[in-house]
Parts: C-alpha cells; structure tokens; sequence
C-alpha cells in the first residue's frame, strides 16, 4: 500500500487534483480541512515524490499557490485506488 | 480514516465538492450576443456615423470586439480566482475559445490586407463550428443546435452574396449564441449552486 497516499490530507489533495487541471492552495486548504503549516508541508511531501506540480505567483502583491497532478501522480493515485477497491470487495 | 471504504468515502466527497458549473460559459453568450446585436443594429440604423471616416467602421468592427475580449477574459480569471479551481472541462472549454479569439484576429487582419474579403462569413462558419464543438463536448443541445444553424446559414450565404450582412449578424448572432446562451443560463441541470 502506497504509504504516501496513506494519510487523509495527502489523499484528499489528490482526489481534488485528479478531478480538476488545477487547484488553488486556499480551495485546497478548504477540502481538507487542514491548517496552512500542515497543509504545506503535505505539499511538499507531494512535490519532493513528483506527485504533483506547485506554481507560485504573484497577484496583486499577494502570492497565489496553485497545484497539479503530475503523470506519475496520476497512475499512483489510480494504482492506490484500486488496492482500495480491492481491500473494500473482499471486507477490509 | 484507516478501513479502506473510509478512504473511498473522503475520495468520492472530495470529487462531489467539485461543481461543473457552466453559468459563467452562458455569460459569455450572452455578453457576445448582445453586444454583436447592438453593434449590428446601431450600425445599421446610422451607417453614415460609422462610415463617416475612411476606416471610421474599421475601427468600430475592431476596437469593440477587442474591449469585449478583454472584458470576458477578465471576468472569466476573476470567475477561476473566485472558486479556486478549473476543471478538465472548463480548460478544454477555454482553449477553444481562445482559439477562435485568435483565428477572429488572423480573419479580420486578413480584411485588412485584402480588400475583396469579407470577414463576416468566415468568422459566422468558425463560430458555427465552435459553438457545435462546446455544445457536444458539454452535452448541451441548443448550443449544438445553434452551431448547426450558423453553418447551414454560413453555406446559405455563399448563394445569396447580396444579402445584408448586418442583418445577417442579427439573425445568426441571436440564433448561435443568444438563445443558447439563455438557455444554458437557465438550464438547470448544467449549473450548480456555488453555496
């Protein structure tokens, strides 16, 4: 089982990317339900494996993150969906 | 969250979060249709104002679509800013259109350099096929259907060279995108409230 995808944040930021082309840090910070720190350090986490892409821009003085799957993110996120599927089938 | 049925639950209501909304698409009918009509119509209630100059509806036939252009885009970034994120739809939605943008300045830079060509008609067929390429890909009839009558009306065009082009705006301008627009604004099942 992909420890990554393991924890609720990391998932949750996930399912939101692999639905969407893109993902505002604040939309993400409201689906999970997370603080800032904790949400940017899942990020990070996400990043540093090449599960998801982060750009960081300025607009009206104010930095805007917005975040993507990657390819690799996407077959992971496909590969985890499918051991859950599995594990739910057979009454784990 | 530790069964695996847990995980399948906080997946599936993270994607439910994520509403298709087409409300701010049929703004942009709207917006175009009407201001296409008012620009058709004024210019045909006074042609002498706008033709007084030499490039005089030259100008009005540019500038104004070019503010409109930079209008939509503007409202449609807020509209993205606003709720966080862009769907696969709404980017595939975007693309095309800016595509057409683009291919509206390569036709009417066209009728700029020659004289003979008319950019009317063109720019009608290419609308009428992305107005058939969004109503497809959003699974919206009467935007499919409006691209279906722009085209015919395009082709229709070829054999009747006399027939007022401002009229023929009005007509097609208000079949392809005004109507449509309307009725996917008040479509019900293509937008979601954003509470």
């Amino acid at each position: 089982m992909n420890k990554l995808l393991f924890n609720p944040i990391r998932l949750k930021i996930m399912s939101s990317l692999i639905n969407n082309s893109e993902c505002d840090f604040n939309y993400l910070k409201k689906i999970t339900e997370s603080t800032q720190g904790n949400l940017s350090i899942q990020l990070k986490k996400l990043k540093e494996e090449k599960y998801i892409n982060i750009k960081k821009k300025f607009i009206n003085n104010y930095p805007k993150t917005s975040c993507s799957i990657t390819e690799k993110g996407k077959i992971k996120f496909e590969e985890f969906f499918k051991i859950l599927i599995t594990l739910k089938e057979n009454g784990k | 969250m530790n069964s695996s049925r847990d995980q399948i639950e906080a997946i599936a209501s993270v994607i439910n979060n994520t509403r298709e909304n087409l409300k701010p698409l049929s703004i942009n009918f709207i917006f175009w249709g009407c201001l296409v009509i008012v620009m058709s119509l004024f210019n045909y209630a006074f042609p002498s104002l706008i033709e007084s100059t030499q490039y005089g509806d030259v100008l009005f036939w540019t500038v104004l679509p070019l503010i409109g252009m930079i209008l939509t885009i503007y409202y449609n970034i807020k509209y993205r800013n606003k709720t966080g994120y862009e769907t696969y739809l709404n980017r595939v939605i975007k693309i095309i259109w800016g595509v057409f943008n683009l291919s509206w300045i390569y036709i009417i830079a066209l009728s700029f350099t020659i004289k003979s060509f008319h950019p009317v008609p063109p720019i009608l067929f290419l609308l009428g096929m992305i107005l058939i390429i969004t109503g497809l890909i959003i699974k919206f009839k009467p935007i499919t259907l409006g691209g279906i009558f722009l085209t015919i009306f395009t082709f229709y065009l070829n054999f009747n060279p006399g027939i007022n082009l401002l009229l023929v705006n009005i007509i097609g301008v208000s079949l392809g995108m005004l109507v449509p627009g309307l009725s996917l604004f008040y479509s019900k099942s293509h937008n979601k409230s954003d509470e």
